[in-house]
């Protein structure tokens, strides 16, 4: 029998950084304070047309010509772990972010002739945003937010009343939004839904900072998401998806489909749609005879007219405060 | 028959009916209604009798001046104009050629009032931007944020247009005050300073002292009396 030369692998490559001769073990770290079962998740506590309450206020960035700020309500577990703390990990995260807008400016030099307005968007989560460290550099997930937040305020933009000019908008996130309760595993339904809050707030930033800029639009853009959510933790096949507007990903055991949209109040326009998921299996309370489609858009435009109402009335006293002061 | 206009409006607010007014600045109009498109006070400017016409409806991006006077004198308006065609700016001059200057636009006046205190624009204090020595090393970066304009030879002044030298005529770092002719190509607008009330407003002399006109081609310095020859704005 031969022998095989084992001397060779234990040998060391002195080109690179050699592990520990040993095995390893990954460290564990406690997650919870003492013993905890699957009753610790978040939980819906809103009804099902209920809202977050949404924080905007415009003009917080002095060197910018227009920006806003923006937070959506924390779930109610989240407080409710503050006040009896089981777990060190928080249950759920709330979107926090930042909007600016510069210009219009000049556009540089090697741009070519535009008689309107030249848009660009920005999204970045910031490192510390999400569960999972982001980079410094956009990646995929970030630039597709951006070309969607760009689609959504292009249509709502007078572009040829600012001719050879361009304004940046940048986006910077500060806290995500969760894809799904972080101790759940990733089942077959999962998706970014997070990305969907967060492009909704996003929309609705963002259309706060370019009227704050004075920069002429159609109407204000606000942002709206609704989806369908199956909460039961036995066989979905016996009970139906239900219909949510303004779903936290957090709180939901599993969403089948959700839609977010940019809405234009004043004019009855959407601008963006974007669906996700499958929403044939849904079935909608007896009487109601739109498709599952129909009922998620139509939420999600609920949605927004309800963000809306936010928007118009901080963009109000950010005017009557410039007027007053 | 009229409605009451609401005192401030936002975007995609219905402010009245073409029926009833004509839309101004800050307003589109959208299946025969008056919208607002920018968030600011509403303002009705009145009809002109004799011509017959509306009355204008805009939202205004400034404050308007009577509660202006009325609050915080030192507080600081920042809208955003863009040149357009016949606006008057104020421009600094970077670079001086045998056929052309160029120059970066600082401010547009507005219509209703030309004097610059009273309507700053470009997110910059007016007065500070126009009494700071031309410094091409400090300027360079908020130059290229700023909108760029050529005079050309021709453009300079009304008469005798063959005989212009250029040289004599700007020098880089004076400020010029200019009517747009043109929205140019891509990277350049296009400036006349062939009126009487249009060319030099302020500059400094070799010495560096801010010179005093004393015709419409020269401008002396009060320090050394050394004369130099310019296109000199008539003062008002």
């Amino acid at each position: 029998m031969l022998k095989l030369p084992l001397i060779k692998l234990e040998m060391n490559d002195r080109r690179r950084i050699n592990g520990p001769p040993g095995g390893t073990r990954p460290a564990v770290f406690a997650s919870h304070l003492e013993s905890s079962s699957a009753a610790d998740r978040a939980r819906r506590e809103r009804q099902p047309t209920e809202l977050r309450k949404i924080f905007l206020k415009t003009g917080l960035i002095p060197s910018a010509s227009g920006s806003s700020y923006l937070e959506f309500q924390p779930s109610a577990s989240l407080a409710a772990a503050r006040e009896t703390p089981k777990s060190l990990i928080p249950p759920s995260s709330a979107l926090k972010l930042a909007c600016t807008v510069h210009g219009p400016k000049p556009l540089p030099r090697s741009a070519a002739f535009s008689p309107n307005l030249v848009l660009t968007t920005h999204v970045k989560y910031a490192p510390f945003a999400a569960r999972k460290r982001k980079g410094h550099i956009r990646d995929a997930s970030e630039r597709d937010l951006g070309v969607h937040l760009e689609t959504a305020l292009r249509g709502a933009i007078i572009a040829e009343r600012w001719p050879k000019s361009g304004i940046d908008l940048t986006i910077t996130i500060l806290e995500a939004e969760d894809d799904r309760w972080w101790a759940d595993a990733p089942d077959s339904h999962d998706a970014s839904w997070g990305m969907m809050n967060v492009l909704a707030g996003c929309i609705t930033a963002a259309s706060a900072a370019i009227a704050d800029a004075h920069i002429d639009c159609l109407d204000l853009v606000a942002g709206g998401v609704a989806a369908l959510v199956s909460d039961d933790s036995g066989d979905s096949s016996t009970t139906s998806p239900r219909l949510m507007l303004d779903t936290d990903p957090a709180e939901h055991r599993s969403i089948m489909s959700a839609c977010v949209v940019a809405y234009m109040p004043a004019r009855d326009e959407i601008t963006e749609l974007w669906l996700k998921g499958d929403s044939s299996k849904a079935a909608l309370e007896n009487g109601d005879a739109r498709s599952a489609h129909e009922a998620l858009i139509d939420g999600a435009v609920d949605a927004a007219r309800g963000a809306y109402s936010v928007l118009g009335d901080a963009l109000r006293e950010s005017v009557l405060q410039t007027i007053q002061s | 028959m009229t409605t009451t206009l609401p005192p401030v409006a936002i975007p995609g607010q219905c402010l009245g009916s073409v029926a009833m007014y004509s839309a101004g600045p800050g307003t589109h109009i959208q299946q025969s209604n008056i919208y607002a498109s920018i968030a600011g006070p509403v303002v009705a400017d009145p009809a002109q009798p004799k011509t017959g016409t509306k009355s204008t409806l805009r939202v205004s991006r400034v404050v308007p001046a009577t509660i202006r006077a009325a609050s915080a004198a030192n507080q600081k308006q920042r809208y955003n104009t863009l040149p357009a065609v016949d606006s008057i700016v104020l421009a600094r001059v970077t670079r001086v050629q045998k056929r052309q200057a160029t120059v970066s636009i600082l401010v547009v006046l507005d219509d209703a009032s030309q004097d610059p205190s009273q309507n700053a624009s470009d997110n910059d204090n007016v007065a500070s931007i126009l009494t700071s020595a031309a410094n091409p090393e400090n300027h360079n970066s908020t130059d290229e944020l700023r909108f760029q304009a050529l005079i050309r030879k021709e453009d300079v002044r009304a008469v005798e247009k063959d005989r212009v030298v250029m040289e004599d005529m700007f020098r880089v770092g004076d400020i010029v005050r200019g009517s747009v002719i043109s929205q140019g190509d891509q990277s350049f607008y296009y400036l006349t300073t062939a009126r009487n009330d249009l060319g030099i407003v302020m500059a400094r002399s070799d010495a560096g002292n801010m010179m005093f006109p004393v015709s419409w081609k020269e401008m002396r310095d009060p320090v050394t009396g050394a004369g130099e020859p310019r296109k000199v704005a008539r003062p008002y």
